[in-house]
């Protein structure tokens, strides 16, 4: 890790918070500042410190009316938030995306399944079909020929548009929130190591999301999914 | 001035319940957001309009402020501090990074008219106010120059040269006041 000049220092680190949250930092200290929040709990503690020391000054400021139009503008936003809420619903589990997935996802994952196991090794223990949420064609092959790796197959080449990307995401029925597996170009074979993850399980979710560039900034999918489907034991 | 009024006896004033409101949007309860709005909005907007002073910036400020209150809401941790300081903190927060970015290249021109916008009421209103939480009183301890930078930095979200201007002192010297100030109230307020 990089120690910044701050370091062991609490009496910078405290001046460093407090002038954050007064106010007075430039914007290239505070864009700083915000990223090392993310990381040091001894300054993001100093920070929460001062937060509340000086939360009655905005006691100084007379309220205004908000216009009209505001709340609108504000619900009309939630719509396309996401909003991370753990203890509630999200979209692997919401039963419709499962219940699009049913029968004809089932139909081409049994037909697949059985096409690819004629020709793999017979070592392939998992195998996942990844179609779109609503039309049920399938896209992706996911197939596990062993604990250490998995491989995800294109079955199709579809266009991702200019500065998107696809986002890989696992997520075991016990886990609290999917794990990425990396960025895939649309059409290529893409392969990864499952070290360092748990052992594959049945019914473990994949899917396909689009991001921006770059991936998912928040570490768990924002974009809409693409291709999804569950871990089938192949026999 | 109608919020100087002592609450009317035997009528308690309920107070708003912002951790409650947090964990029913971080359940997807719209309800509970437009409470928190109708309760706090006005309050916030003001904040929000005191930083970017003008009324579009700032309502686009406090859009920006809910809808982040919406998708963290179950990010909220009341270990680190209450509800209601952290609605306030994500509202200043979006409102000074808007000021820092786009007075980035104002540079010092546009400061000429800041100051008759945030100067008057200033001192004025602290004295009004000295008293009603602890802030205050140890504000008032503080010299009168290094009590407006405090207030035109946290309140009108100056910047270290805006406040230089304001006061007509040297950068170097209003670094320093508040420098001083903040360990002083810092101080205080233990």
């Amino acid at each position: 890790m990089k120690r910044s000049p701050n370091d062991g220092n609490t009496e910078d680190l405290d001046e460093l918070a407090a002038e954050y949250v007064l106010g007075t930092l430039s914007g290239e200290q505070r864009t700083a500042m915000q990223g090392r929040l993310e990381t040091e709990p001894a300054l993001r503690a100093a920070v929460d410190a001062w937060e509340a020391r000086l939360l009655e000054l905005t006691s100084q400021v007379e309220p205004i009316t908000p216009s009209h139009r505001l709340w609108a503008r504000i619900e009309r936003s939630l719509e396309q938030a996401q909003p991370a809420r753990p203890q509630s619903t999200r979209w692997w589990q919401r039963l419709a995306v499962w219940q699009g997935l049913s029968a004809a996802g089932l139909a081409a994952s049994l037909l697949l399944a059985l096409a690819l196991w004629a020709t793999a090794p017979p070592v392939t223990t998992y195998m996942v079909v990844l179609v779109t949420p609503s039309g049920q064609s399938p896209g992706w092959v996911v197939q596990a020929n062993d604990a250490r790796m998995i491989e995800l197959i294109p079955l199709g080449h579809d266009d991702v548009p200019d500065g998107m990307t696809l986002q890989f995401w696992t997520k075991g029925e016990q886990w609290r929130a999917p794990v990425s597996l990396g960025l895939v170009k649309p059409g290529a074979h893409y392969r990864v190591p499952m070290e360092r993850l748990p052992a594959l399980e049945p019914n473990q979710l994949f899917e396909l999301t689009l991001e921006k560039e770059g991936g998912s900034p928040t570490g768990t999918p924002t974009g809409p999914v693409k291709f999804i489907g569950r871990a089938v034991k192949v026999i | 001035m109608k919020k100087g009024n002592a609450p009317i006896l035997n009528s308690p004033v309920v107070p708003f319940d912002f951790e409650g409101c947090l964990a029913a949007c971080a359940q997807g309860d719209r309800h509970a957001l437009r409470a928190l709005y109708d309760h706090e909005g006005g309050r916030l907007l003001g904040v929000a309009r005191r930083i970017a002073r003008d009324q579009a910036s700032a309502e686009d400020i406090v859009h920006d402020a809910f809808v982040r209150i919406w998708t963290r809401a179950a990010s909220f941790d009341p270990s680190r501090g209450s509800a209601r300081g952290w609605v306030y903190s994500i509202t200043r927060h979006l409102a000074l990074n808007f000021v820092r970015d786009s007075r980035w290249e104002a540079g010092l021109d546009e400061i000429g008219s800041i100051e008759a916008l945030t100067v008057p009421a200033q001192l004025d209103d602290l004295q009004l106010w000295s008293g009603s939480a602890k802030i205050y009183r140890c504000l008032e301890q503080l010299q009168p120059a290094p009590q407006r930078c405090i207030l035109h930095a946290y309140v009108d979200g100056c910047s270290n040269a805006e406040i230089a201007t304001l006061l007509g002192a040297p950068l170097g010297t209003v670094k320093a006041w508040i420098k001083r100030s903040l360990k002083a109230l810092r101080e205080c307020m233990a």
